[in-house]
């Protein structure tokens, strides 16, 4: 594994991190719970 | 290899779309925790079946959402990102030749018996743009009166999002269709003529717009998996170009950007020139093993 993907897949993970303390899970569940309109055309 | 890739498509496409619930009342859609997690691939999460999110959908949103993020940390779809990059960083384009629902569906249709045309190659960057200005740009930028983005590329083009969400809740919800508007044509023609392209053009989405496929497509290069080129072994006969569904040359394109890493190539190297593998260290040449060709 070269240096360039270990520091790739350091920094997403911390991003990974980042997201998931900053309550995007729960956002994403929202998102996900609701029908998107948009992506159906109607909105 | 082309079976057991097709069984992973189905197993994919059918595991990740398993809500059964949805015609027995309750919810229209999939409303519980696995909805905190996005497909690796493109698949609506307004499909009716659907167990977890769409990461272009939710990224969008996450874009158009941005200038409302209130104190705290903003809400700017690192999750996202860092799934996808972590993923991409992992294996590149095989989510595209493996997983994703939408180029499974394009797999199957391109079956259908019909002339066959090939891509003109610039075309291939569209999809950056697409990426970039959809995706990013335009939610966070074009805003409605109340400052409110929208999630752009689901809006106007995604034709999954019609073809997986659109048509199902029409049918299970005929009120919606009190509601349909320009828009809602607008993505039909879109999906028409996306299905007709896929049937005369082999993965003409993947090929041309998907924006998951070209984020994934920036780690071709880098990705801890490859599609490895053993020169001592090419024929040139041309076999893994003529099975290449993205029009490829395998043994001049190394780690190709548009390669999905279906191996229908290596299938059809009878010379083992092709082979799927870890990624070397720079400069560790692939061995040449001599076969014997079983043709």
């Amino acid at each position: 594994m070269s240096k360039k993907v270990l520091w790739l897949i350091i920094i997403f993970t911390i991003l990974f991190i980042i997201g998931v303390n900053a309550g995007e899970l729960g956002y994403l569940i929202n998102l996900g719970n609701t029908v998107c309109l948009s992506c159906i055309g109607v909105g | 290899m082309t079976r057991l890739r097709s069984l992973i498509q189905t197993l994919m496409a059918l595991g990740t779309n398993a809500y059964l619930l949805f015609p027995f009342g309750g919810s229209v859609i999939y409303q519980g925790p696995l909805k905190a997690m996005c497909h690796p691939g493109l698949n609506c999460y307004s499909c009716p079946g659907a167990l977890l999110s769409c990461p272009v959908g939710a990224f969008q949103n996450f874009m158009a959402s941005l200038r409302f993020s209130t104190g705290g940390f903003p809400l700017t779809g690192a999750i996202v990102v860092g799934y996808l990059g972590f993923i991409g960083t992992a294996v590149g384009r095989l989510t595209c030749g493996w997983v994703c629902p939408f180029g499974f569906i394009q797999d199957l249709i391109h079956k259908i018996p019909t002339p066959k045309f090939s891509l003109w190659k610039p075309l291939r960057w569209v999809k950056y743009a697409v990426l970039g200005l959809m995706v990013v740009v335009m939610p966070v930028f074009f805003v409605d009166a109340s400052g409110l983005g929208h999630p752009w590329f689901c809006k106007i083009i995604c034709p999954a999002g019609t073809l997986e969400g659109a048509f199902p809740l029409l049918l299970l919800k005929p009120s919606l269709w009190d509601t349909v508007g320009l828009f809602f044509w607008n993505k039909l023609a879109v999906l028409i003529l996306i299905l007709v392209a896929a049937i005369l053009i082999s993965r003409f989405f993947c090929r041309v717009i998907c924006p998951l496929g070209a984020f994934y497509s920036l780690f071709s290069r880098i990705s801890l998996v490859q599609l490895e080129y053993i020169e001592g072994n090419c024929v040139e006969c041309g076999a893994c170009v003529r099975k290449c569904p993205t029009g490829v040359v395998p043994n001049q394109e190394f780690d190709s950007r548009e390669c999905i890493m279906c191996l229908k190539c290596v299938d059809a190297c009878h010379f083992r020139a092709l082979d799927f593998s870890m990624r070397r260290p720079p400069g560790k040449p692939a061995k040449v093993k001599r076969v014997t060709p079983s043709l």
